[in-house]
């Protein structure tokens, strides 16, 4: 008995034709995952349930009549919620209060306090969730405002609770936890929507997946039967081009970033390590051990580190991006939609942001030069998007990351700060940057190679330095095997 | 073919354009006609040499000022002082210019323009460090300021008008070949200001570095963009802008005081908007500015030739600012979903 289904959906979003002609029945009481690359328009489909989006084509059957969401409130209403990949909360807020946002209890024409707090204890306890209504949400790290959010759905009503992305900003231990709840709300008759592309998650807990690929269905299949390797070639269409095989070990070249005693007070401790060319030096750790930071204190964003650094042999000074860039320092950031791109800019003008005074005469841009530097790099970095004068607002994650690289791999930076550059990225594309990023090191470039997916570092790295609470714990070779490694990020002996 | 038709309907001005050629027709059509003074011919009340150039000359003021103001608004920022700024370097070089009686009229109109530019420069300066350093809103900043710099025109003419030398007159009051009753040059000097701002914007790297630093200040910095710089050149320009149109108007009207361009601003500010800028930062262009300013001032003229009742323009102006904004903002949307349907 399918409880939710949708009817030849159709959207079209500028650039792209996002979903086209897409049918799927969710049964009532399973989990049932959304899987796809990253543009597939699995995200898209969420949020056309959601009642985020209208679609342009076809319709929404929920139990068996035909729905019309003009927004996510009809939605609520009629028992469908959302966690959303991005937390859309009144961060300033706190729990009790964004929970009731909608329905605020009023005693005559004030504002029931008590009451409010009550409703907001018993929707969180309802899910387990050991949250104190008055805390201020902003306040919570992302796992505990997610738990807020389930618990405003469920507490709502929601018979279809849609999950978009939820462990992309997790830590491992947090996103069992997840499951594990997912699992108890499918026990009581909850049915889960599951949006994701990370295979463990989707076999660990889903009933049915639905694979999207450019917008279509491929197709609805059970998970009970189904190898990962053919679930890979429904979402990509192909073979994979690449496997986690053990990084062959390339020429090294002179040294070209030495860090010492590098320390930034109440971010990390004392570090030290030196990086060659040909080199991808790998940065284990869980969330909080102090990576990002790393990379930002190396690349001039932290004024409050300490420490030297040597680029190729010499002392240097980094007082900030300007200057990290002068001496061949490059940073892809973990947060794209924040530090990576202007989404008002084209691909085009993003891609030459760093670069401007190299396609520049005393100041005018020459466009002919412009152009070809950014379609070269855009080419090879194989952006899906119409052209390089594409808005990449539009842009799916796994593309925009895409010309976040290029802008870099444009700006001929020497050493590359790589942060996080998979995460949210679909199976495809993520192949296509790991070969980049080998590719670069054999160019004779070094990579900084920071990442939470343990089998990517540790394939890609040719050495990795674990970090656990800002302490450097550990330096291992190529290839280290992924338990010691873990064991080294967890502090587990 | 397909190509120009379709670059030209997506031109970001194209509904502005639209409007400002619509309230042109109406106007011509509707205004009746007079007997012109110089020629001696029947004449279109709207459609005439001396109206035209008119309207430009009231355009023309709004108009500079808006250039700089809207490349303020797309790096994100708001400068409440260009009306201040005007008053100032108006007032100031007047009163520099009170003491060269009897200098050479090209020495006098050279000292005019610097010293005025120079004030204008100096305040926007002022401005751009601020923002930058005090880390407080521009909108607070340059609200202080706005009160500053008039009050520095109040103290230092003590209320007084200041006339200029006749030299900077008959620089601005040049007919440049046309009729004796005909004043072109603050609309020469607007197209000047407008293409100049309008290639800087678009052709220059730092015109470049003011859209990213406007669209997302993060990754400018991450981009290795000299975040501070760039946001005091927008400030600067702004003052610079203000105080050309400053030194223009006095040499036009013949005199200043500190009460002149009181409440500028805010026709400035909506001028940009009305062409295209996002407040939010990010868009906006020069040429927009200057048609926004254009179109305010063509509808205070409407209300005139068309005999309406002037008490009602600050209601009409208000709304009419509103509903462009609107259709400009509805065109541009249209226009980029036509782009992709091309394409598809």
């Amino acid at each position: 008995m399918s409880i939710l289904s949708v009817r030849h959906i159709g959207k079209r979003f500028p650039g792209v034709q996002a979903l086209n002609d897409v049918s799927i029945d969710i049964e009532a009481g399973t989990c049932h995952a959304l899987m796809g690359e990253n543009g597939a328009g699995k995200s898209t489909l969420g949020k056309i349930l959601a009642g985020l989006y209208q679609p342009d084509e076809g319709e929404i059957v929920l139990d068996g009549k035909t729905v019309h969401f003009h927004g996510p409130l009809d939605a609520v209403s009629a028992g469908v919620s959302m966690v959303h990949q991005e937390l859309l909360f009144a961060e300033n807020l706190t729990v009790a209060e964004n929970l009731c946002l909608g329905d605020l209890p009023r005693k005559g024409m004030w504002l029931d306090r008590n009451e409010m707090i009550r409703r907001a204890q018993q929707w969180l306890t309802s899910i387990g969730a050991a949250i104190d209504p008055m805390q201020v949400l902003g306040e919570l790290p992302i796992s505990k405002q997610q738990l807020v959010q389930i618990a405003g759905g469920i507490g709502r009503g929601a018979r279809v609770l849609i999950f978009d992305e939820p462990t992309s900003s997790l830590s491992q231990a947090e996103a069992l936890k997840l499951l594990d709840l997912i699992r108890e709300l499918k026990a009581k008759g909850v049915t889960c929507i599951y949006v994701s592309h990370r295979l463990e998650e989707i076999f660990a807990i889903c009933d049915r997946i639905s694979v999207l690929r450019d917008g279509k269905l491929v197709s609805t299949v059970e998970t009970k039967g189904l190898s990962r390797d053919e679930l890979v070639r429904m979402m990509i269409g192909r073979e994979l081009a690449e496997s986690l095989e053990a990084h062959s070990a390339t020429q090294l070249g002179e040294e070209l970033l030495r860090v010492e005693n590098l320390t930034s007070p109440g971010k990390f401790q004392p570090v030290s390590f030196s990086l060659r060319a040909g080199e991808i030096l790998g940065l284990a750790g869980l969330v909080g051990a102090g990576r990002t930071e790393i990379t930002e204190a190396i690349f001039g964003l932290d004024l409050e580190s300490t420490g030297e650094i040597y680029l190729k042999g010499l002392k240097t000074v980094v007082k900030g991006p300007i200057q990290a860039m002068g001496f061949g320092l490059g940073l892809v950031p973990e947060d794209r939609k924040h530090h990576g791109l202007v989404l008002s800019m084209t691909a085009k003008e993003n891609v030459s942001l760093p670069i401007l005074n190299r396609v520049a005469k005393l100041g005018w841009v020459e466009p002919q030069k412009e152009r070809s530097i950014a379609q070269k790099f855009f080419d090879k970095m194989r952006v899906k998007a119409p052209t390089i004068d594409s808005g990449t607002a539009g842009l799916s994650g796994g593309n925009q990351q895409k010309l976040v690289i290029a802008k870099w791999l444009a700006a001929e930076s020497d050493v590359l700060l790589v942060d996080e550059p998979t995460r949210g990225v679909d199976v495809g594309a993520k192949a296509e940057i790991h070969n980049l990023i080998r590719g670069l090191a054999a160019e004779g470039k070094a990579v900084l190679l920071v990442s939470s997916d343990l089998p990517e570092l540790l394939s890609l790295a040719t050495r990795v330095i674990v970090m656990r609470e800002g302490n450097m714990v550990g330096e291992l070779p190529a290839n280290p095997g992924e338990e010691s490694v873990m064991r080294l990020m967890a502090g587990v002996r | 073919m397909r190509s120009r038709f379709s670059s030209i309907f997506g031109m970001q001005q194209f509904g502005l354009i639209i409007i400002i050629v619509a309230l042109g027709i109406v106007m011509s059509v509707f205004a009746g006609s007079h007997v012109d003074r110089v020629s001696g011919h029947m004449v279109n009340n709207f459609l005439n040499p001396s109206t035209l150039i008119q309207i430009a000359t009231d355009t023309s003021f709004f108009a500079i000022m808006a250039v700089g103001m809207t490349m303020v608004i797309i790096s994100a920022g708001i400068d409440l002082s260009v009306g201040s700024i005007y008053a100032m370097s108006a007032v100031l070089m007047s009163l520099v210019l009170q003491k060269m009686t009897g200098a050479p009229a090209v020495e006098q109109v050279l000292v005019g323009i610097l010293l005025s530019c120079g004030i204008g420069l100096f305040s926007g300066l002022l401005n751009g460090i601020m923002v930058c350093r005090l880390g407080v809103h521009p909108f607070i900043i340059t609200l202080g300021t706005m009160w500053v710099f008039r009050g520095v025109a109040f103290v230092t003419t003590k209320a007084m008008s200041i006339l200029v030398p006749e030299s900077l007159t008959h620089f601005a009051k040049a007919n440049l070949g046309l009729r004796r009753d005909l004043f072109p040059v603050p609309m020469v000097i607007m197209l000047i200001v407008t293409v100049v701002g309008a290639l800087f914007l678009r052709y220059t790297t730092w015109g470049r570095r003011i859209f990213a630093v406007g669209g997302n200040i993060e990754a400018a910095k991450y981009s290795g963009l000299n975040i501070n710089r760039i946001l005091t050149s927008v400030y600067l320009i702004a003052g610079l802008c203000a105080s050309i149109a400053a030194f223009v108007g006095t040499s036009f009207y013949g005199s200043s005081s500190s009460g002149d361009a009181q409440g500028y601003e805010l026709y400035v500010i909506a001028s940009a908007v009305v062409g295209g800028a996002s407040l939010n930062g990010g868009k906006g262009s020069a040429t927009g500015a200057m048609l926004g300013a254009l179109l305010i001032v063509m509808i205070r003229q409407a209300i005139r030739t068309l005999n309406l009742d002037q008490n009602y323009e600050w209601i009409i102006i208000g709304f009419a600012i509103v509903i462009s904004v609107v259709l400009d903002r509805w065109n541009s949307t249209r226009a980029q979903r036509r782009l992709v349907h091309g394409r598809q």
